[in-house]
Protein backbone atom coordinates (compact mmCIF):
# COMPACT_ATOMS: atom_id res chain seq x y z
CA UNK A 1 0.00 0.00 0.00
CA UNK A 2 2.68 2.44 -0.47
CA UNK A 3 1.50 4.35 -3.32
CA UNK A 4 -1.50 5.33 -1.25
CA UNK A 5 1.00 7.10 0.89
CA UNK A 6 2.52 9.15 -2.00
CA UNK A 7 0.95 12.09 -3.30
CA UNK A 8 0.92 10.99 -6.98
CA UNK A 9 -1.98 8.53 -6.06
CA UNK A 10 -4.35 11.55 -4.96
CA UNK A 11 -3.18 13.29 -8.31
CA UNK A 12 -4.12 10.05 -9.96
CA UNK A 13 -7.43 10.52 -8.39
CA UNK A 14 -8.14 13.99 -9.03
CA UNK A 15 -6.96 13.34 -12.99
CA UNK A 16 -9.65 10.81 -12.84
CA UNK A 17 -12.57 12.74 -11.41
CA UNK A 18 -11.49 15.76 -14.05
CA UNK A 19 -11.86 13.38 -17.03
CA UNK A 20 -15.25 12.06 -16.25
CA UNK A 21 -17.03 15.20 -14.38
CA UNK A 22 -20.34 13.56 -15.86
CA UNK A 23 -20.12 10.99 -12.55
CA UNK A 24 -20.43 13.37 -10.49
CA UNK A 25 -23.50 15.84 -12.01
CA UNK A 26 -25.89 14.22 -10.15
CA UNK A 27 -24.06 14.50 -7.03
CA UNK A 28 -23.43 18.29 -8.03
CA UNK A 29 -21.20 21.75 -7.15
CA UNK A 30 -18.44 21.02 -4.93
CA UNK A 31 -16.40 23.61 -2.63
CA UNK A 32 -14.10 22.20 -0.35
CA UNK A 33 -10.88 22.94 0.53
CA UNK A 34 -10.01 19.47 1.89
CA UNK A 35 -6.81 18.03 3.76
CA UNK A 36 -5.67 14.29 4.05
CA UNK A 37 -3.57 13.37 6.86
CA UNK A 38 -1.88 10.41 7.02
CA UNK A 39 0.67 9.75 10.05
CA UNK A 40 2.30 6.45 11.00
CA UNK A 41 5.36 6.17 8.62
CA UNK A 42 8.81 8.03 8.40
CA UNK A 43 7.01 11.25 6.93
CA UNK A 44 3.71 11.52 7.38
CA UNK A 45 1.96 12.36 4.50
CA UNK A 46 -0.26 15.72 4.26
CA UNK A 47 -2.47 16.12 1.30
CA UNK A 48 -4.49 19.22 0.24
CA UNK A 49 -7.26 18.41 -1.96
CA UNK A 50 -9.13 21.90 -3.95
CA UNK A 51 -12.62 20.75 -5.20
CA UNK A 52 -14.49 23.19 -7.24
CA UNK A 53 -17.32 22.52 -9.69
CA UNK A 54 -17.40 18.80 -10.58
CA UNK A 55 -13.55 18.67 -10.74
CA UNK A 56 -10.41 18.43 -8.01
CA UNK A 57 -8.63 21.43 -9.36
CA UNK A 58 -5.43 21.36 -6.79
CA UNK A 59 -3.66 18.67 -5.39
CA UNK A 60 -0.85 19.60 -2.95
CA UNK A 61 1.74 18.77 -0.65
CA UNK A 62 0.71 20.21 3.05
CA UNK A 63 3.67 21.11 5.49
CA UNK A 64 3.56 19.83 9.09
CA UNK A 65 0.39 21.86 10.82
CA UNK A 66 -0.85 23.04 6.69
CA UNK A 67 -3.98 21.55 7.17
CA UNK A 68 -4.97 23.96 9.47
CA UNK A 69 -5.66 25.99 6.61
CA UNK A 70 -7.90 23.38 5.17
CA UNK A 71 -12.07 23.59 5.46
CA UNK A 72 -11.48 20.24 7.33
CA UNK A 73 -9.07 17.37 7.40
CA UNK A 74 -9.43 13.55 7.42
CA UNK A 75 -6.48 12.59 9.89
CA UNK A 76 -5.62 9.02 10.67
CA UNK A 77 -2.94 6.31 11.12
CA UNK A 78 -1.85 4.69 7.45
CA UNK A 79 -2.98 1.89 8.65
CA UNK A 80 -6.55 2.78 8.54
CA UNK A 81 -6.57 4.09 5.44
CA UNK A 82 -5.09 1.05 4.04
CA UNK A 83 -7.44 -0.70 4.95
CA UNK A 84 -9.88 2.11 3.46
CA UNK A 85 -8.74 1.93 0.39
CA UNK A 86 -8.16 -1.81 0.79
CA UNK A 87 -12.28 -1.90 1.02
CA UNK A 88 -13.02 -0.02 -2.16
CA UNK A 89 -9.97 -2.00 -4.38
CA UNK A 90 -11.93 -5.42 -3.00
CA UNK A 91 -15.36 -4.26 -3.68
CA UNK A 92 -15.48 -1.51 -6.18
CA UNK A 93 -16.24 1.22 -3.09
CA UNK A 94 -15.57 2.03 0.39
CA UNK A 95 -18.52 -0.27 2.13
CA UNK A 96 -20.00 -0.12 5.66
CA UNK A 97 -17.75 1.00 8.55
CA UNK A 98 -14.91 1.65 6.08
CA UNK A 99 -16.82 5.13 3.91
CA UNK A 100 -15.06 8.11 5.50
CA UNK A 101 -18.61 9.06 6.62
CA UNK A 102 -18.40 5.84 8.66
CA UNK A 103 -14.86 6.14 9.71
CA UNK A 104 -15.02 9.58 11.17
CA UNK A 105 -18.08 8.96 12.83
CA UNK A 106 -17.08 6.49 15.18
CA UNK A 107 -13.44 8.78 14.74
CA UNK A 108 -11.49 6.17 16.05
CA UNK A 109 -9.23 5.28 13.52
CA UNK A 110 -9.67 8.16 11.14
CA UNK A 111 -11.71 11.50 12.47
CA UNK A 112 -12.65 14.61 10.58
CA UNK A 113 -11.27 17.68 12.01
CA UNK A 114 -11.54 21.67 11.63
CA UNK A 115 -11.16 24.48 13.31
CA UNK A 116 -14.62 25.66 12.90
CA UNK A 117 -17.45 23.54 12.91
CA UNK A 118 -18.96 24.51 10.05
CA UNK A 119 -15.93 23.62 8.18
CA UNK A 120 -16.43 20.09 9.94
CA UNK A 121 -19.98 20.40 8.28
CA UNK A 122 -18.83 21.33 4.62
CA UNK A 123 -17.40 17.73 5.08
CA UNK A 124 -20.52 16.47 5.62
CA UNK A 125 -22.53 18.62 2.91
CA UNK A 126 -19.87 17.45 0.10
CA UNK A 127 -19.52 13.73 1.64
CA UNK A 128 -20.89 12.02 -1.15
CA UNK A 129 -18.44 13.55 -3.61
CA UNK A 130 -15.69 13.11 -1.50
CA UNK A 131 -16.55 9.49 -1.03
CA UNK A 132 -16.69 9.19 -4.89
CA UNK A 133 -13.42 10.88 -5.14
CA UNK A 134 -11.71 7.98 -2.95
CA UNK A 135 -13.69 5.57 -4.39
CA UNK A 136 -11.65 6.17 -8.12
CA UNK A 137 -9.31 4.15 -5.86
CA UNK A 138 -10.59 1.13 -7.65
CA UNK A 139 -10.59 2.24 -10.78
CA UNK A 140 -6.60 2.78 -10.57
CA UNK A 141 -6.36 -0.86 -8.86
CA UNK A 142 -4.41 -1.73 -11.99
CA UNK A 143 -2.12 1.16 -11.98
CA UNK A 144 -1.79 0.79 -7.89
CA UNK A 145 -0.84 -3.37 -8.44
CA UNK B 1 -33.67 53.16 -37.83
CA UNK B 2 -31.43 50.65 -35.14
CA UNK B 3 -31.84 51.75 -31.90
CA UNK B 4 -28.34 51.47 -30.95
CA UNK B 5 -27.59 53.62 -27.82
CA UNK B 6 -29.51 55.43 -24.73
CA UNK B 7 -29.11 58.88 -26.45
CA UNK B 8 -31.46 57.28 -29.26
CA UNK B 9 -33.71 56.34 -26.91
CA UNK B 10 -34.23 60.10 -25.25
CA UNK B 11 -34.18 61.12 -28.43
CA UNK B 12 -37.39 59.10 -29.88
CA UNK B 13 -40.58 60.25 -29.78
CA UNK B 14 -42.72 57.80 -28.56
CA UNK B 15 -47.07 58.04 -27.90
CA UNK B 16 -47.86 59.31 -24.69
CA UNK B 17 -51.08 56.99 -24.51
CA UNK B 18 -52.92 54.16 -26.06
CA UNK B 19 -55.06 54.29 -29.00
CA UNK B 20 -57.47 53.59 -26.64
CA UNK B 21 -56.59 56.61 -24.65
CA UNK B 22 -55.01 54.82 -21.70
CA UNK B 23 -51.25 56.53 -20.62
CA UNK B 24 -48.05 55.06 -21.57
CA UNK B 25 -45.31 54.53 -19.17
CA UNK B 26 -41.72 54.95 -20.64
CA UNK B 27 -39.91 55.06 -17.50
CA UNK B 28 -38.67 51.40 -18.09
CA UNK B 29 -37.62 52.41 -21.41
CA UNK B 30 -35.72 55.72 -20.31
CA UNK B 31 -34.78 57.34 -16.90
CA UNK B 32 -35.32 54.10 -15.09
CA UNK B 33 -33.09 54.56 -11.90
CA UNK B 34 -31.12 51.07 -12.44
CA UNK B 35 -26.87 49.60 -13.29
CA UNK B 36 -27.91 49.35 -16.92
CA UNK B 37 -25.20 47.95 -18.64
CA UNK B 38 -23.31 46.07 -15.55
CA UNK B 39 -22.68 42.79 -17.05
CA UNK B 40 -22.22 40.31 -14.75
CA UNK B 41 -19.64 37.28 -16.21
CA UNK B 42 -20.33 33.67 -16.10
CA UNK B 43 -17.87 31.43 -14.53
CA UNK B 44 -17.58 27.80 -14.89
CA UNK B 45 -20.41 26.97 -13.30
CA UNK B 46 -22.48 28.77 -15.24
CA UNK B 47 -24.18 32.20 -14.03
CA UNK B 48 -24.95 31.85 -10.49
CA UNK B 49 -26.60 33.95 -7.45
CA UNK B 50 -22.80 34.98 -6.48
CA UNK B 51 -22.06 36.25 -9.79
CA UNK B 52 -25.14 38.68 -10.15
CA UNK B 53 -24.61 40.24 -6.32
CA UNK B 54 -22.49 43.09 -8.13
CA UNK B 55 -22.97 46.78 -7.41
CA UNK B 56 -26.64 47.43 -5.72
CA UNK B 57 -27.90 44.39 -6.34
CA UNK B 58 -26.04 42.86 -4.24
CA UNK B 59 -26.41 45.27 -1.72
CA UNK B 60 -28.29 43.79 1.38
CA UNK B 61 -29.40 46.62 3.17
CA UNK B 62 -29.36 46.07 7.19
CA UNK B 63 -33.25 47.84 7.15
CA UNK B 64 -34.70 48.22 4.01
CA UNK B 65 -36.82 51.31 3.03
CA UNK B 66 -40.16 48.96 1.18
CA UNK B 67 -41.98 46.31 2.97
CA UNK B 68 -43.01 44.70 -0.76
CA UNK B 69 -41.90 42.17 -3.25
CA UNK B 70 -40.47 44.93 -5.52
CA UNK B 71 -36.96 43.13 -6.71
CA UNK B 72 -34.23 44.30 -4.59
CA UNK B 73 -32.31 46.92 -7.46
CA UNK B 74 -35.40 48.00 -8.99
CA UNK B 75 -36.79 51.46 -9.46
CA UNK B 76 -39.60 51.27 -6.98
CA UNK B 77 -42.79 53.56 -6.75
CA UNK B 78 -42.62 55.53 -3.63
CA UNK B 79 -46.11 54.09 -3.07
CA UNK B 80 -45.46 51.07 -3.23
CA UNK B 81 -47.75 48.78 -0.85
CA UNK B 82 -46.49 47.62 2.71
CA UNK B 83 -46.82 43.76 2.35
CA UNK B 84 -46.90 43.39 6.46
CA UNK B 85 -43.83 41.92 6.11
CA UNK B 86 -42.59 41.65 9.98
CA UNK B 87 -38.95 40.45 8.92
CA UNK B 88 -37.27 43.90 8.03
CA UNK B 89 -34.15 43.45 9.94
CA UNK B 90 -31.10 41.74 7.78
CA UNK B 91 -29.93 40.25 11.09
CA UNK B 92 -33.22 38.48 11.57
CA UNK B 93 -33.11 36.51 8.59
CA UNK B 94 -29.80 36.35 6.35
CA UNK B 95 -26.87 34.41 7.08
CA UNK B 96 -23.34 35.17 5.30
CA UNK B 97 -23.38 31.94 3.52
CA UNK B 98 -27.15 32.13 2.57
CA UNK B 99 -26.52 32.73 -1.38
CA UNK B 100 -23.81 29.78 -1.57
CA UNK B 101 -26.26 27.47 0.18
CA UNK B 102 -28.58 28.54 -2.38
CA UNK B 103 -26.84 27.43 -5.09
CA UNK B 104 -25.00 24.71 -3.23
CA UNK B 105 -28.64 23.66 -2.68
CA UNK B 106 -29.89 23.85 -6.39
CA UNK B 107 -27.01 22.14 -7.47
CA UNK B 108 -27.56 19.01 -5.51
CA UNK B 109 -30.95 17.99 -5.49
CA UNK B 110 -31.74 14.50 -6.09
CA UNK B 111 -35.14 12.12 -6.55
CA UNK B 112 -36.16 9.73 -4.49
CA UNK B 113 -37.84 8.26 -7.09
CA UNK B 114 -35.02 8.09 -9.28
CA UNK B 115 -32.20 8.23 -7.07
CA UNK B 116 -32.51 5.50 -4.62
CA UNK B 117 -31.69 1.76 -5.45
CA UNK B 118 -34.92 0.63 -4.79
CA UNK B 119 -34.31 -2.82 -6.41
CA UNK B 120 -31.93 -4.04 -4.24
CA UNK B 121 -33.78 -3.62 -1.03
CA UNK B 122 -34.63 -7.21 0.19
CA UNK B 123 -35.88 -9.45 2.91
CA UNK B 124 -35.06 -8.65 6.08
CA UNK B 125 -34.94 -10.38 9.55
CA UNK B 126 -38.26 -9.22 11.02
CA UNK B 127 -36.82 -7.60 14.02
CA UNK B 128 -34.22 -5.27 11.76
CA UNK B 129 -37.53 -4.85 9.06
CA UNK B 130 -39.72 -3.42 11.70
CA UNK B 131 -37.16 -1.12 13.46
CA UNK B 132 -36.43 0.34 9.98
CA UNK B 133 -39.78 0.98 9.43
CA UNK B 134 -40.51 2.63 13.16
CA UNK B 135 -37.27 4.77 12.60
CA UNK B 136 -38.69 5.87 8.75
CA UNK B 137 -41.98 6.47 10.56
CA UNK B 138 -40.29 8.88 13.07
CA UNK B 139 -38.58 10.32 10.52
CA UNK B 140 -41.40 10.56 8.00
CA UNK B 141 -43.56 12.45 10.65
CA UNK B 142 -40.57 15.01 12.20
CA UNK B 143 -39.07 16.42 8.89
CA UNK B 144 -42.29 18.12 7.50
CA UNK B 145 -41.54 20.22 10.38
CA UNK B 146 -38.80 21.79 8.69
CA UNK B 147 -41.13 22.46 5.65
CA UNK B 148 -43.87 23.76 8.10
CA UNK B 149 -41.61 26.24 10.32
CA UNK B 150 -40.04 28.37 7.14
CA UNK B 151 -43.33 28.48 5.18
CA UNK B 152 -45.11 29.67 8.72
CA UNK B 153 -42.40 32.45 8.43
CA UNK B 154 -41.00 33.38 5.12
CA UNK B 155 -44.16 35.32 3.98
CA UNK B 156 -43.07 37.31 6.97
CA UNK B 157 -39.48 37.79 5.64
CA UNK B 158 -39.03 41.22 3.66
CA UNK B 159 -38.23 40.24 -0.29
CA UNK B 160 -35.06 42.52 -0.17
CA UNK B 161 -33.62 39.57 1.41
CA UNK B 162 -34.45 37.52 -1.56
CA UNK B 163 -32.32 34.91 -1.41
CA UNK B 164 -32.81 33.72 2.19
CA UNK B 165 -36.22 32.76 1.26
CA UNK B 166 -35.02 31.40 -1.82
CA UNK B 167 -32.58 29.18 0.59
CA UNK B 168 -35.51 28.42 2.85
CA UNK B 169 -38.05 27.01 -0.61
CA UNK B 170 -34.85 24.96 -1.09
CA UNK B 171 -34.90 23.61 2.43
CA UNK B 172 -38.28 23.07 2.00
CA UNK B 173 -38.39 20.81 -1.12
CA UNK B 174 -35.02 18.64 0.82
CA UNK B 175 -37.48 18.21 3.77
CA UNK B 176 -41.04 17.35 0.98
CA UNK B 177 -38.17 14.98 -0.27
CA UNK B 178 -36.84 13.35 3.34
CA UNK B 179 -40.87 13.13 4.38
CA UNK B 180 -41.41 11.09 1.02
CA UNK B 181 -38.48 8.95 0.92
CA UNK B 182 -39.12 7.47 4.31
CA UNK B 183 -42.31 7.08 4.05
CA UNK B 184 -41.57 5.01 0.59
CA UNK B 185 -38.83 3.07 2.65
CA UNK B 186 -41.32 2.30 5.62
CA UNK B 187 -43.66 1.14 2.83
CA UNK B 188 -41.35 -0.21 0.32
CA UNK B 189 -39.82 -3.48 1.80
CA UNK B 190 -43.37 -5.39 2.89
CA UNK B 191 -43.61 -3.49 6.15
CA UNK B 192 -45.07 -0.23 7.20
CA UNK B 193 -45.51 2.68 8.98
CA UNK B 194 -45.82 1.98 12.61
CA UNK B 195 -46.39 3.85 16.04
CA UNK B 196 -46.39 7.86 16.29
CA UNK B 197 -45.84 8.91 20.07
CA UNK B 198 -46.59 12.45 21.20
CA UNK B 199 -43.14 13.09 22.51
CA UNK B 200 -42.56 13.72 18.47
CA UNK B 201 -45.71 16.12 18.54
CA UNK B 202 -44.73 17.81 21.69
CA UNK B 203 -41.56 18.47 19.79
CA UNK B 204 -43.27 19.18 17.11
CA UNK B 205 -45.35 21.86 18.57
CA UNK B 206 -42.55 23.51 20.34
CA UNK B 207 -40.84 24.27 17.25
CA UNK B 208 -44.12 25.25 15.46
CA UNK B 209 -44.61 27.29 18.21
CA UNK B 210 -41.73 29.83 19.30
CA UNK B 211 -42.48 33.11 19.71
CA UNK B 212 -39.88 34.47 17.01
CA UNK B 213 -37.91 33.27 13.36
CA UNK B 214 -34.74 33.41 15.15
CA UNK B 215 -36.11 31.32 17.83
CA UNK B 216 -37.50 29.24 15.50
CA UNK B 217 -34.48 28.62 13.81
CA UNK B 218 -32.16 28.10 16.38
CA UNK B 219 -34.79 24.85 17.97
CA UNK B 220 -35.13 23.61 14.27
CA UNK B 221 -31.83 23.99 12.49
CA UNK B 222 -29.13 24.21 15.07
CA UNK B 223 -31.09 21.55 17.56
CA UNK B 224 -33.73 19.52 15.29
CA UNK B 225 -31.74 19.24 12.81
CA UNK B 226 -27.89 18.78 13.88
CA UNK B 227 -29.54 15.77 15.84
CA UNK B 228 -31.14 14.38 12.59
CA UNK B 229 -28.04 15.35 10.85
CA UNK B 230 -26.20 12.70 12.84
CA UNK B 231 -28.81 10.11 12.68
CA UNK B 232 -28.29 10.39 9.00
CA UNK B 233 -24.45 10.12 9.79
CA UNK B 234 -25.12 6.87 11.44
CA UNK B 235 -26.41 5.60 8.09
CA UNK B 236 -24.00 3.40 7.19
CA UNK B 237 -23.67 1.83 10.99
CA UNK B 238 -27.71 1.27 10.63
CA UNK B 239 -29.03 0.13 7.57
CA UNK B 240 -29.06 -2.93 6.59
CA UNK B 241 -29.06 -2.53 2.55
CA UNK B 242 -27.64 -0.26 0.03
CA UNK B 243 -31.43 1.20 -0.59
CA UNK B 244 -30.92 3.09 3.10
CA UNK B 245 -27.31 3.72 3.32
CA UNK B 246 -27.98 6.03 -0.55
CA UNK B 247 -30.85 7.62 1.51
CA UNK B 248 -29.16 8.31 4.18
CA UNK B 249 -25.88 9.29 2.74
CA UNK B 250 -28.02 11.97 0.33
CA UNK B 251 -30.68 13.42 3.50
CA UNK B 252 -27.59 13.99 5.18
CA UNK B 253 -26.03 16.44 2.71
CA UNK B 254 -28.85 17.98 2.75
CA UNK B 255 -29.34 18.59 6.44
CA UNK B 256 -25.49 19.68 6.69
CA UNK B 257 -26.89 22.87 4.70
CA UNK B 258 -29.41 23.27 7.08
CA UNK B 259 -27.59 23.15 9.52
CA UNK B 260 -25.20 25.64 8.49
CA UNK B 261 -27.65 27.76 7.34
CA UNK B 262 -29.16 27.75 10.82
CA UNK B 263 -25.59 28.32 12.98
CA UNK B 264 -24.71 31.24 10.75
CA UNK B 265 -28.13 32.79 10.61
CA UNK B 266 -27.97 32.93 14.55
CA UNK B 267 -24.57 34.38 15.00
CA UNK B 268 -25.99 36.93 12.25
CA UNK B 269 -29.22 37.60 14.64
CA UNK B 270 -27.06 38.13 17.47
CA UNK B 271 -24.17 40.42 16.36
CA UNK B 272 -27.07 42.10 15.02
CA UNK B 273 -29.06 42.31 18.37
CA UNK B 274 -27.49 41.44 21.25
CA UNK B 275 -30.37 41.44 23.25
CA UNK B 276 -31.51 38.56 20.77
CA UNK B 277 -28.83 36.22 22.48
CA UNK B 278 -30.92 35.83 25.84
CA UNK B 279 -34.60 34.89 23.97
CA UNK B 280 -32.31 31.94 22.25
CA UNK B 281 -30.95 30.72 25.44
CA UNK B 282 -34.86 30.59 26.56
CA UNK B 283 -36.01 28.59 23.38
CA UNK B 284 -33.25 26.27 23.73
CA UNK B 285 -33.60 25.86 27.57
CA UNK B 286 -36.87 24.55 26.48
CA UNK B 287 -36.17 23.12 23.34
CA UNK B 288 -33.14 20.76 24.97
CA UNK B 289 -35.92 19.44 27.31
CA UNK B 290 -38.33 18.72 24.97
CA UNK B 291 -35.56 17.00 22.59
CA UNK B 292 -33.77 15.40 25.39
CA UNK B 293 -37.57 13.37 26.09
CA UNK B 294 -37.82 13.13 22.34
CA UNK B 295 -34.47 11.51 21.94
CA UNK B 296 -34.81 8.88 24.38
CA UNK B 297 -38.77 7.99 23.95
CA UNK B 298 -39.00 4.35 23.93
CA UNK B 299 -39.84 3.34 20.30
CA UNK B 300 -37.32 5.43 18.65
CA UNK B 301 -34.09 4.80 20.95
CA UNK B 302 -34.97 1.03 21.12
CA UNK B 303 -35.15 0.73 17.52
CA UNK B 304 -31.96 2.49 16.89
CA UNK B 305 -30.06 0.27 18.97
CA UNK B 306 -31.45 -2.79 17.38
CA UNK B 307 -30.25 -1.31 14.06
CA UNK B 308 -26.63 -0.52 14.93
CA UNK B 309 -26.89 -3.64 17.03
CA UNK B 310 -27.72 -5.70 13.87
CA UNK B 311 -30.50 -7.16 15.98
CA UNK B 312 -32.32 -7.54 18.92
CA UNK B 313 -30.35 -10.08 20.39
CA UNK B 314 -27.33 -7.75 20.81
CA UNK B 315 -28.67 -4.42 22.11
CA UNK B 316 -26.79 -4.63 25.21
CA UNK B 317 -23.48 -5.75 24.69
CA UNK B 318 -23.76 -3.57 21.06
CA UNK B 319 -26.83 -1.60 20.32
CA UNK B 320 -26.76 0.48 23.60
CA UNK B 321 -23.20 1.00 24.34
CA UNK B 322 -22.85 1.95 20.59
CA UNK B 323 -26.04 4.39 21.05
CA UNK B 324 -24.49 5.98 24.15
CA UNK B 325 -21.33 6.83 22.02
CA UNK B 326 -23.82 8.72 19.38
CA UNK B 327 -25.34 10.71 21.49
CA UNK B 328 -21.92 12.24 23.49
CA UNK B 329 -20.96 12.80 19.65
CA UNK B 330 -24.82 14.27 18.84
CA UNK B 331 -24.29 16.81 21.67
CA UNK B 332 -20.92 17.44 21.11
CA UNK B 333 -21.66 18.63 18.24
CA UNK B 334 -24.64 20.48 18.66
CA UNK B 335 -22.89 22.47 21.83
CA UNK B 336 -19.69 22.80 19.32
CA UNK B 337 -22.21 24.94 16.77
CA UNK B 338 -23.78 26.91 19.27
CA UNK B 339 -20.12 28.02 20.32
CA UNK B 340 -19.71 29.07 16.71
CA UNK B 341 -22.92 30.90 16.22
CA UNK B 342 -21.84 32.86 19.22
CA UNK B 343 -24.13 30.94 22.01
CA UNK B 344 -22.33 29.60 24.90
CA UNK B 345 -25.09 27.03 25.97
CA UNK B 346 -21.95 24.31 27.89
CA UNK B 347 -22.15 26.59 30.81
CA UNK B 348 -26.23 27.14 30.76
CA UNK B 349 -27.12 23.60 29.63
CA UNK B 350 -29.84 21.37 31.64
CA UNK B 351 -28.74 18.32 29.29
CA UNK B 352 -26.82 15.57 31.35
CA UNK B 353 -23.85 16.15 30.19
CA UNK B 354 -22.29 13.81 32.94
CA UNK B 355 -24.32 11.11 31.60
CA UNK B 356 -23.80 12.05 28.00
CA UNK B 357 -19.85 11.37 28.74
CA UNK B 358 -18.93 15.32 28.11
CA UNK B 359 -16.94 17.47 30.44
CA UNK B 360 -17.49 20.77 30.34
CA UNK B 361 -13.98 21.68 31.33
CA UNK B 362 -12.82 19.80 28.47
CA UNK B 363 -15.14 22.03 25.92
CA UNK B 364 -13.37 23.32 23.13
CA UNK B 365 -14.96 24.71 19.56
CA UNK B 366 -14.24 21.51 18.13
CA UNK B 367 -15.65 19.73 20.34
CA UNK B 368 -15.25 17.94 23.50
CA UNK B 369 -13.19 14.83 24.80
CA UNK B 370 -15.45 12.36 26.28
CA UNK B 371 -14.81 11.36 29.94
CA UNK B 372 -16.08 7.79 29.88
CA UNK B 373 -13.79 5.11 29.25
CA UNK B 374 -14.01 3.18 25.96
CA UNK B 375 -14.19 -0.48 25.05
CA UNK B 376 -11.42 -1.93 22.60
CA UNK B 377 -14.34 -1.51 20.13
CA UNK B 378 -14.28 2.39 20.54
CA UNK B 379 -17.48 2.08 22.51
CA UNK B 380 -18.33 3.94 25.86
CA UNK B 381 -19.08 1.72 28.38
Amino acid sequence: MAYVAELRYYQELAALMNAHPEDYEVLGEVDLNLGLVMTGQAADLRVKLQFEGLGCTEVSALEEGGEHSCDCWLEGDLEAWGEMFDDILVNGMATGRKTVNSLTLLGDRIDIRANDPLGKDLFFRFNQTVQQFLDGAAELEQSVV
Amino acid sequence: MAITSDEDLRSLELPSETPMGQPLDWAWLRGARSEWGMKPVPGPRGLTMMDIATGSYGEIEEEPQFRSMAPRGSDIDENTPDMGYILNHKSQVWADNVIELYEEAVARQWSSTRDIPWGDLRELPSDIEHAMCQLCTVLTEIEMIATDLPAKWMWRMNHHFLEAKMFLSTQIMDEARHSDVFRKRALANGGGLLVSRAGSESLLRTILEAKTYTQASALLHLLGEGFILDIFRQGELIAPTPVEKKIFRLSMQDEARHVAYGTMHIRQAIAGDPDVEAEIHEALDHGEKVFAEFGTQPDLSSALAVLLAGGVEHIEERGFPMQSTMATKIFTSYLARCERAGLNRIDRTSLPLDLLGIDRDQFTREGVRPTKERGEDGLRR
